[in-house]
C-alpha cells in the first residue's frame, strides 16, 4: 500500500464531475480500477479525462473543482492496492 | 528509409500548419487556418533551412512524441514543451539533427500554450484549395493527429548549418500570466459610448478555457452602447450587439452580447454582430501563447504602429536573426 499522487498531464481548468449538477467521478473511499475517469481538464473547448493509471482506494481532490491547474500539479491521491 | 514520421502519442489537437494559409475562400466560408503564432512557426522552419512559410507541426497545450523514419533536422520553438530525443532533454530555439529510428517527445506547455516542430524539407501531406493548413474542426485540409499515423516529409534543403535563434530575437512568453495585447479602435467602436471605449482599453481580460483557434473568449466589464446601437434599423437584430451580417476582420473582438471573442485563424468570417476592436496581426502570437486565466490588457495602437509591429515580426523571422552554434 503507498500513496500515489496523480499529476494533471496539461494546464486547463480541472473539473471532478462530469456536468455541474453531476456527483463527483469519486469520492474517498471509493475503489479505483486502471482506466477510471477521475476528473476532467478543460482546455480549448474539450474536456479532457484524466485517467487512472493505476488501482487502488480514492483519498482525495488535492485541488478544487473548477480551479486553473498547471501540468504536474497534483489533481489527486490514490492508495495503490 | 521513407521521408516520414510515425506519430507515437498524438498530444493534443497537433494540427500541420502552413503560411500564408488558405487563401481565396473566406466567402465561401473557409478560414485562413494558418499558425496561431506565426513568429515561433517561422523560426522553427529557418532552423532546419527550411522557407520559413513550409508547412510544420503546431503542439497546443500537450505535445506529441514521433519517431522519425529518415535523417533529418528538426527545431521546437514556441511554448515550453521541454523537448526531448530518446529520453535526453535537448534545447529549444535550436538546430536538432535526428537520425532514423529516433523518437521527438513534447510534454505538456510549461509556459505559454503552444509550440511548433519543424523538420527539415517539410511536411508534405496533400495541399487542399491550395495550402496544407489544417482546419481540424470541419477537417479541411485534414484533422489532428492520431496515434499511428505516418505523415510524409518533403525534400530537405542541403548545407544548413547548425543554429539557434538568440534570446533578443524569440518572442517573450510572459512569465508572470499578463499580456499586453495591441489593438486598434473599429470598426464598430462607434456603437460603444466613449466611456466603455476607454474601459476596454483599460480594464483585466481574463481568457476563458472555451477558448481555442477559432476565438479567444473574454471575461471583464459590461459594455455600454452608444445610440447607434440601441435606436437602430430593426433589420439590424434585436440586441444591441446585432448588426446587419456583415464581413469580420481577422482579429476583430467580436462581441457577442456581452462576451468579447477575438476572432482568430479558424474563425468564421461572416455574421451579425458588432467588432468594435481588431487586434493588430502582429499581436496575434501572444494570444496563442496566452493560457486560460492569464489577463490581457489591450494598449491602444494606430494603423501606423500596427505596421511596424509587423515589420518587426517580419525581420525576427529571417535567416539572418540565427546565429550559428
Amino acid at each position: 500500500m503507498s500513496l500515489q499522487t496523480i499529476e494533471a498531464p496539461l494546464p486547463g481548468i480541472l473539473y471532478h464531475k462530469p456536468s455541474p449538477d453531476a456527483e463527483p467521478f469519486k469520492t474517498p473511499g471509493d475503489a479505483v480500477a486502471v482506466g477510471d475517469t477521475l476528473a476532467l481538464i478543460e482546455v480549448m473547448k474539450s474536456f479532457m479525462p484524466v485517467e487512472a493509471e493505476l488501482a487502488g482506494t480514492f483519498k482525495g481532490y488535492s485541488a478544487a473543482d473548477g480551479e486553473s491547474i498547471e501540468p504536474g500539479a497534483p489533481v489527486c491521491e490514490i492508495e495503490q492496492a | 528509409m521513407s521521408r516520414s514520421f510515425t506519430t507515437d502519442k498524438p498530444g493534443l489537437q497537433t494540427c500541420v500548419q502552413e503560411l500564408p494559409g488558405r487563401i481565396g475562400f473566406l466567402e465561401q466560408g473557409f478560414p485562413l487556418s494558418g499558425p496561431f503564432d506565426a513568429w515561433s512557426f517561422r523560426q522553427a522552419n529557418i532552423l532546419v533551412g527550411n522557407d520559413r512559410d513550409t508547412a510544420a507541426l503546431e503542439c497546443q497545450f500537450a505535445g506529441p512524441t514521433l519517431t522519425l523514419e529518415t535523417d533529418a533536422l528538426v527545431a521546437v520553438t514556441g511554448a515550453d514543451m521541454r523537448p526531448k530525443i530518446d529520453g535526453e532533454p535537448v534545447p529549444m530555439w535550436t538546430t536538432l539533427p535526428i537520425r532514423a529510428g529516433q523518437t521527438l517527445a513534447l510534454g505538456p506547455a510549461m509556459r505559454g500554450a503552444r509550440s511548433y516542430i519543424a523538420i527539415s524539407g517539410g511536411i508534405a501531406t496533400d495541399p487542399v484549395l491550395g495550402s496544407r493548413a489544417v482546419f481540424h474542426q470541419a477537417g479541411v485540409g485534414g484533422h489532428a493527429l492520431t496515434a499511428g499515423q505516418s505523415v510524409p516529409l518533403g525534400t530537405p534543403t542541403t548545407d544548413v548549418t547548425l543554429s539557434q535563434v538568440p534570446e533578443a530575437a524569440r518572442p517573450v512568453i510572459s512569465s508572470d500570466k499578463r499580456w499586453q495585447v495591441e489593438a486598434l479602435a473599429g470598426p464598430n467602436d462607434d456603437w460603444l459610448t466613449p466611456e466603455t471605449v476607454e474601459t476596454f482599453f483599460s480594464a483585466d481580460w481574463a481568457i476563458q478555457a472555451k477558448s481555442s483557434r477559432t476565438g479567444v473568449r473574454l471575461t471583464g466589464p459590461e459594455f455600454a452602447f452608444s445610440a447607434r446601437a440601441t435606436d437602430k434599423n430593426p433589420d439590424h437584430g434585436q440586441d444591441p450587439s446585432n448588426i446587419i451580417d456583415h464581413g469580420y476582420p481577422m482579429g476583430a473582438v467580436n462581441l457577442a452580447g456581452q462576451t468579447p471573442i477575438i476572432l482568430v485563424n479558424d474563425s468564421p468570417s461572416t455574421g451579425g454582430f458588432i467588432n468594435p476592436f481588431t487586434v493588430a496581426s502582429a499581436a496575434f502570437w501572444k494570444l496563442a501563447q496566452a493560457r486560460p486565466g492569464e489577463v490581457l490588457n489591450f494598449r491602444r495602437i494606430d494603423r501606423d504602429e500596427a505596421g511596424r509591429l509587423r515589420a518587426h515580426l517580419d525581420a525576427m523571422t529571417r535567416p539572418e536573426v540565427l546565429e550559428r552554434v
